[in-house]
């Protein structure tokens, strides 16, 4: 559903200042509802307590593809149409293991990718949703809801400012 | 923790964020220069005589080549190999690097990861190609088709290759399209042209920079990274049991499978060094690419090549040791002396001794040089793998069979028109993506100001 939101936008030079005031900001109970970077800052990422579990869906893609891939093999070569090749068992399991390897990891990668575009909404097509265009260049932003930002709005503009904020403004825009 | 003080600043300039993107940006920016235009023209060319080579042995047949029927893979096994061995420095450059938390990568992994996936384009032309009647090329793939349900042969390396090489061509496109995301959308917000704007946004797929975008991509990186390495090491391993799993003299070996992973990486670290110092003396990124970025691939490059002398003296000692007259024929009387003794010098030579000059800094800081030797790199591991594919099939065990072979214009023309293609590549790279990954470098940026105290211990690019 698309609604229309306020925002208080906090907009910062360098990734030093941006951690500090984001850790003084969490300190002090403000609410963040996003920060945008022009690359990863592990702080960050680690204090908005959001958990990613990629790595353990692509344990467990690789789990299934090992599986079918095995099995799959298995049904070709000894269930369906056994053919003897050089004297070789039917089911000749460890020359089996290559394409099971290399097969298991281009499953596992295109899974991971599905799920990456799926969970984090990137995809051929999407519209970006920008708050600041400034954030994939050199710019450091903050972003506060103000139906919910835990804090009145002079405070957080003070906080912002006295921890090295180059500006604070608000702004309207559509959230999905 | 990388210490700018003991290994030398990873950007040169003292630039702020905005000026990292502008400049990587310039050459999308900017006017085409006209070298440009002139080098694309001539890729072009050798392309369409690929092209016209191509035309001729799908209309015409293999009859068209010099292969015959005791040297029935020529240039065309040849030029594959090879190709997939340049492939390999994309992704070593990407994960063996990350992996192993070398912050100098971030200039030049996106230019290995393009060329890597160019070159594999280039390869996998060739055995698709040589299979003659190549619209029947889905008779590869495992299903049980219309022959009856006759399934591919899974005990076959050939069938290994297959799976490998795919695997590879669309793993190494994701990793580096995946990488280029966030770059994609910093043109879309920097770009002042309303096409530009569409167009790039278009490819950002919507990036914004959230924490939740940057905190998934990590995960997806590390996912990607960690089983890539695993393919890197398998895929040449795969390629090299296409020869070693045979019975045929000099192919016969052990050795086989490291020997190639580590002449793929040879070659394809070459092949960097070459797109490297182009990108320094032709676009001027001097301040990203610095000169301990080209020190650095050049010690990698005499470290590898004298794992590569190792190897070709220890195949030659095992020859002799085997007891094996047949060995012992094809690598003391058909390779180090006999019909193929050039080729086989030009290989030891280009491959175990010129890259020795990198002992010296002298050699490592003259950029001319350093692209010099990369090209005889290059050609030295081309050699190599002539050595491997045509001296074994053509003096194998029955001297009635013995036959030399020679390429045909043909085949000449569709090797000439996959490096048509891979120019191409390149060039369209150079001028319409962003060579270095930006928002990277801007991540190691601030190691430049690491005198200041601006990060607290703990922070995950201390370790």
């Amino acid at each position: 559903m698309i609604t229309n939101k306020k925002y208080l936008v906090g907009v910062f030079n360098d990734e030093h200042t941006l951690v500090d005031a984001f850790e003084k900001a969490l300190e002090k109970g403000v609410v963040i509802e996003e920060v945008y970077t022009p690359y990863p800052i592990h702080e960050i990422l680690m204090g908005m307590k959001v958990k990613t579990h990629i790595t353990y869906a692509a344990f467990f893609y690789g789990l299934f593809a090992v599986v079918a891939l095995l099995g799959g093999m298995y049904y070709a070569a000894v269930v369906d149409w056994p053919l003897r090749f050089g004297g070789k068992p039917f089911n000749s399991f460890p020359s089996f293991i290559v394409v099971t390897i290399v097969a298991t990891i281009l499953i596992i990668t295109i899974l991971t990718l599905f799920t990456f575009s799926a969970r984090s909404k990137i995809y051929p097509g999407k519209k970006a949703e920008i708050i600041d265009e400034r954030a994939t260049n050199d710019k450091f932003i903050i972003v506060l809801d103000q139906g919910n930002m835990g804090m009145e709005m002079p405070e957080v503009t003070q906080l912002f400012e006295s921890h090295g904020a180059s500006e604070v403004y608000q702004k309207e825009a559509n959230s999905y | 923790m990388y210490k700018t003080a003991v290994r030398g600043k990873l950007i040169d300039g003292d630039k702020s964020l905005n000026q990292i993107s502008t400049d990587i940006l310039a050459p999308i920016e900017d006017k085409t220069p006209l070298w440009w235009y002139a080098a694309f023209g001539i890729s072009l060319v050798m392309f369409i005589w690929g092209a016209i080579s191509i035309y001729i042995t799908v209309t015409q047949g293999i009859g068209t080549w010099g292969v015959h029927n005791s040297v029935g893979w020529g240039w065309e096994i040849v030029n594959f190999v090879w190709w997939i061995g340049i492939g390999h420095a994309g992704t070593a450059f990407s994960i063996f690097l990350l992996i192993l938390r070398q912050k100098w990568r971030t200039a030049i992994n996106r230019a290995a990861e393009a060329m890597t996936v160019f070159a594999v384009l280039s390869a996998a032309l060739f055995p698709l190609i040589h299979m003659g009647r190549s619209w029947l090329f889905f008779w590869v793939f495992p299903y049980p088709n219309t022959r009856g349900p006759l399934w591919v042969n899974f005990n076959s390396p050939l069938f290994w290759d297959f799976v490998a090489i795919s695997a590879y061509l669309l793993i190494s496109a994701s990793f580096w399209y995946f990488g280029m995301v966030p770059d994609f959308a910093t043109i879309r917000d920097t770009a002042k042209s309303k096409v530009k704007k569409a167009v790039y946004g278009f490819f950002a797929f919507g990036w914004t920079g959230s924490s939740r975008e940057w905190l998934r991509f990590e995960g997806l990186a590390f996912v990607l990274g960690g089983i890539a390495a695993v393919l890197v090491v398998s895929v040449h391993s795969i390629v090299s049991t296409d020869f070693a799993v045979s019975v045929v003299p000099g192919w016969h070996t052990t050795l086989f499978p490291p020997y190639f992973v580590v002449g793929a990486i040879f070659s394809g670290f070459a092949m960097v060094l070459t797109l490297v110092t182009l990108m320094k003396k032709l676009y001027k990124m001097d301040d990203f690419i610095t000169k301990n970025h080209v020190d650095a691939v050049c010690r990698i490059l005499v470290f590898i090549s004298l794992i590569m002398g190792t190897a070709y003296i220890t195949e030659i000692f095992i020859a002799w040791y085997s007891g094996s007259e047949y060995e012992i024929y094809m690598f003391f009387e058909n390779r180090i002396t006999g019909d193929y003794a050039f080729q086989f010098w030009a290989m030891f030579i280009c491959n175990a001794l010129v890259p020795q000059l990198f002992w010296s800094r002298k050699v490592r800081k003259n950029l001319l040089m350093v692209f010099i030797i990369s090209i005889i790199i290059n050609i030295g591991m081309w050699f190599e793998r002539f050595n491997i594919v045509v001296t074994s099939l053509a003096k194998d065990y029955l001297p009635s069979t013995w036959a030399p072979y020679e390429p045909t214009i043909i085949e000449v023309g569709f090797f000439v028109g996959t490096i048509g293609l891979f120019g191409l590549g390149v060039l369209l790279f150079f001028r319409f993506l962003p060579q270095i990954a930006i928002s990277e470098v801007k991540m190691v940026s601030k190691f430049n100001k690491q005198t200041t105290d601006h990060l607290k211990p703990g922070h995950h690019d201390y370790e």
